[in-house]
């Protein structure tokens, strides 16, 4: 170990050498914020995750008559000035007859004393433990004798503080979920973006050849001898067959006609449409570009060889992906999935699918950068010249050198997922009553105009307040990791 | 470089189409469409329904809907909004001026701040100013951006309650009344203040996490390019500490930040959006969450068309303003 110094000769001799993982491991623990970052995070899941035993009321449990209603003062002395152990009085709603607004009255005849775990309502813990542990409340708490609103209740009358950890439970998983979603397409998409680069995928071979072009004249072939056995289909099949796939050449023939018909399916139904709706220059214009398709489709299934790169494809997808500004693919999508009325679990699950759907682009541009650097690597050529498979070069070889840019990736990244998913919710589109998440929590502080902010400011700082932090938090710990991971660092 | 850019301007159209498309596709999948609510509204009869139907061609295949649309688009029209009854392009040109003013302003807000920030953090490090500085840069980074309204909006409220009358309007994008004149018959320069005026709050609530941002980055790239070799050069030449650090250091660290508008166009259009929907400014994305919750198809499809070529304009110009800045950067 590194800690008991040897003075002799022999020194380093007999020590065992860091790894890379554990210098950058080491250099990680003294990043100043990481240390703090990491607790605050531990914190916040283990309160998520207690959410039934650390909130005193169920997710969904409402009291009508205590809307909006601001945090229960807790008292730690009596009224002639003792110290006792805290305690909370009845709290009951009346109309002022003077100025006719409803105003939360506090009447302190009966003390409810708050005691510590302490059995309550009942749920069940992860799902199936049954339990009725709560870490404070009392019995007058079931009973409903008084309430304990420790930071106010929402429009609903829920109380504030068991809704705030039941948030945190989705606003601090859907981004982990939806990082390894984007992770998974990112990986996946830009390593074989990347990998294949330069590789090209037939789309089309036709079946006959071009009569009379120069080049086969010059073999000493006629001009209508070798009609089929000289046509791009004919040569793929030999070529194919040469490398031992015309297994594979057989299956995706059909999936190539397949698809160009059903290409060529839409075209018509397309322009039969759009015709039947149109005139003058518009119709020319479209019989122009319709005919012109249908034409070159007819020439490629003919005589073309059609082929692409599967980088091209996916790397224009991605282009496409960004030219749409994030916000706008994020509230189109969720605004869509929010007219169909899904319950939560399902809901939950389509935006996290959508978060990683609309961020898994950058990702794979910057995996595929990656990738196309190391397959040029020695290692990747050996592994090659040993007879190593595509598939197994990929991902055995190249992906696992990427693994320190991932981790840096996914923790700068994270915080940007949980700020998409309190943003849809905030907007109304993502996680809907009564599940309950920070961004739909931080939505009710708005709720009937801008100057409903000045009179429940506990709707506006507490859920906010959660979000900042454990954005703040994530932000600091991928800082950290990026410092620790740096290659550079290492001399 | 004439040809890289008409290179670069035909490059853009397929990404385009791809992009429409995509968009008109996930339209779409929308349970109904815009007529579907009409359904259950007694005065409509079947037939007038089919009727209406008929009339935005709703009763066409959507890649028919697509043509259609794109062939309007290219010819400037961008359709009839359906929940609006009027030309798309005059429901959204308003929208997407005022969305424009907020940008536009947040990325002067942006370079102004970040860059002199950057720069003094850069040149006085560790020092207790650089602390608080990039502390306050991190806050930023993580505030999200409608949590920031809101809080703008409650310290709004809060100097009101204080002052008795606004300091900082609360929400939306202009009085109702100047001096007591309606706002629309008041002389344009007052029009303009008063506009502005309300635009501080947003801006700085859109512009903060940019400005963070850049900050961070203007700061590392200062401190990267002192250590260069030419720097100490120009010491060593004698060259007094100013020249050497707004003509040696500065010159060179600005180049990656002046370069960002590319990356920082679309973070603005999604910061300004949610902005706009909690500070209450009339801009584009409130439009949209309007025009979803009916299925108003060519009004989100007009805002989407639009906003894609404004951003693909925008990188495409932050390229070219890189070649301008860096003259090892060609272009060819």
């Amino acid at each position: 170990m590194a800690d008991d110094k040897k003075t002799d000769l022999l020194e380093g001799i007999g020590e065992h050498s860091l790894s890379h993982w554990q210098k950058a491991w080491i250099r990680f623990k003294r990043h100043p914020f990481a240390r703090w970052a990491g607790t605050v995070l531990i914190i916040l899941y283990l309160l998520a995750i207690f959410a039934d035993f650390v909130g005193p009321y169920p997710e969904a449990k409402s009291f009508r008559k205590f809307q909006f209603m601001r945090p229960t003062p807790i008292h730690f002395h009596t009224e002639d000035g003792k110290l006792t152990r805290p305690f909370v009085c009845k709290v009951e709603r009346k109309r002022n007859l003077k100025t006719f607004k409803l105003e939360f009255v506090e009447d302190c005849d009966q003390h409810f004393p708050i005691y510590f775990f302490v059995h309550g309502y009942k749920y069940k813990f992860l799902g199936f433990i049954p339990s009725d542990l709560h870490l404070f409340g009392g019995p007058w708490l079931v009973e409903e004798k008084a309430h304990l609103f420790v930071w106010g209740t929402d429009d609903f009358g829920r109380d504030l503080f068991s809704r705030i950890w039941f948030g945190g439970r989705i606003s601090l998983s859907i981004g982990i979920f939806a990082v390894i979603i984007a992770l998974f397409l990112g990986v996946t998409l830009g390593g074989i973006s990347g990998y294949f680069a330069g590789t090209k995928m037939h789309l089309m071979r036709g079946f006959m050849r071009w009569p009379g072009r120069d080049e086969i004249s010059r073999k000493g072939l006629n001009a209508f001898g070798g009609l089929f056995s000289e046509s791009a289909l004919a040569r793929g099949w030999r070529s194919a067959a040469y490398e031992g796939q015309s297994l594979t050449f057989l299956l995706l023939l059909p999936l190539q006609y397949i698809f160009w018909g059903l290409v060529a399916w839409i075209l018509v139904i397309t322009m039969r449409g759009f015709m039947a709706i149109s005139g003058g220059m518009e119709l020319v214009l479209a019989i122009i570009f319709f005919g012109g398709m249908l034409i070159y489709m007819l020439w490629a299934v003919l005589f073309g060889e059609v082929a692409i790169d599967i980088d091209d494809v996916i790397m224009r997808t991605t282009e496409i992906l960004a030219a749409i500004p994030g916000l706008f693919s994020l509230i189109i999508l969720s605004g869509i999935l929010a007219k169909y009325d899904l319950p939560s679990a399902t809901r939950f699950m389509m935006v996290l699918a959508i978060l990683a759907l609309v961020s898994w682009g950058g990702l794979a541009r910057n995996i595929r950068g990656f990738v196309l650097q190391l397959r040029e690597m020695e290692y990747a050529q050996a592994a090659k010249a040993l007879g190593a498979g595509n598939w197994r070069i990929l991902f055995r070889h190249l992906l696992p050198g990427v693994m320190g840019y991932l981790i840096v990736v996914v923790s700068l990244q994270l915080p940007g997922y949980i700020l998409a998913e309190s943003s849809l919710s905030f907007l109304g589109l993502g996680i809907q009553d009564p599940s309950s998440s920070w961004g739909l929590l931080l939505s009710k502080a708005q709720q009937g105009g801008m100057s409903a902010l000045r009179d429940r400011p506990w709707l506006l700082f507490f859920p906010g307040f959660f979000i900042f932090v454990s954005i703040l938090a994530y932000n600091y710990l991928g800082d950290a990791l990026r410092d620790a991971l740096d290659p550079r660092a290492e001399h | 470089m004439t040809a890289y850019i008409i290179r670069r301007l035909i490059h853009l159209i397929p990404t385009f189409l791809g992009a429409t498309f995509l968009a008109f596709l996930i339209i779409q999948l929308a349970p109904g469409d815009f007529v579907t609510r009409l359904e259950l509204d007694p005065s409509y009869n079947q037939q007038q329904i089919e009727n209406l139907r008929r009339l935005y061609g709703l009763d066409q295949p959507f890649t028919v809907q697509y043509a259609k649309w794109l062939s309007g688009f290219m010819k400037g029209y961008l359709g009839i909004s359906l929940s609006y009854q009027t030309d798309v392009w005059q429901v959204i040109k308003p929208r997407l001026l005022n969305s424009l003013v907020l940008v536009v302003l947040s990325i002067i807000f942006v370079y102004v701040v970040s860059i002199p920030i950057g720069v003094y953090s850069a040149l006085h490090q560790y020092s207790i100013a650089d602390r608080f500085l990039t502390t306050l840069a991190f806050i930023g980074l993580a505030i999200p951006n409608f949590f920031f309204a809101l809080l703008m909006l409650y310290f709004a409220l809060w100097l009101k309650d204080i002052f008795g009358h606004e300091i900082f309007p609360i929400g939306g994008m202009r009085s109702l009344y100047i001096d007591g004149v309606d706002f629309f018959s008041a002389p344009k320069w007052r029009q303009w203040i008063d506009i502005l005026w309300h635009a501080i709050l947003p801006v700085i609530v859109s512009g903060t996490s940019g400005t963070a941002g850049f900050t961070r980055v203007m700061r590392t790239q200062m401190l990267e390019t002192k250590l260069q070799d030419y720097v100490r050069t120009a010491r060593a030449k004698g060259l007094s500490e100013r020249v050497v650090i707004y003509k040696h250091i500065l010159r060179n660290a600005i180049i990656p930040i002046v370069a960002s508008i590319g990356f920082l166009l679309p973070e603005l259009f999604g910061g300004a959006g949610l902005v706009e929907v909690v500070m209450g400014w009339p801009g584009l994305t409130p439009m949209m969450l309007d025009a979803l919750f009916s299925i108003d198809v060519y009004i989100i499809m007009g805002s989407i068309g639009v906003s894609v070529i404004l951003l693909m304009i925008g990188n495409l110009l932050s390229d070219l303003l890189l070649a301008w800045v860096d003259p090892r950067i060609r272009y060819s």
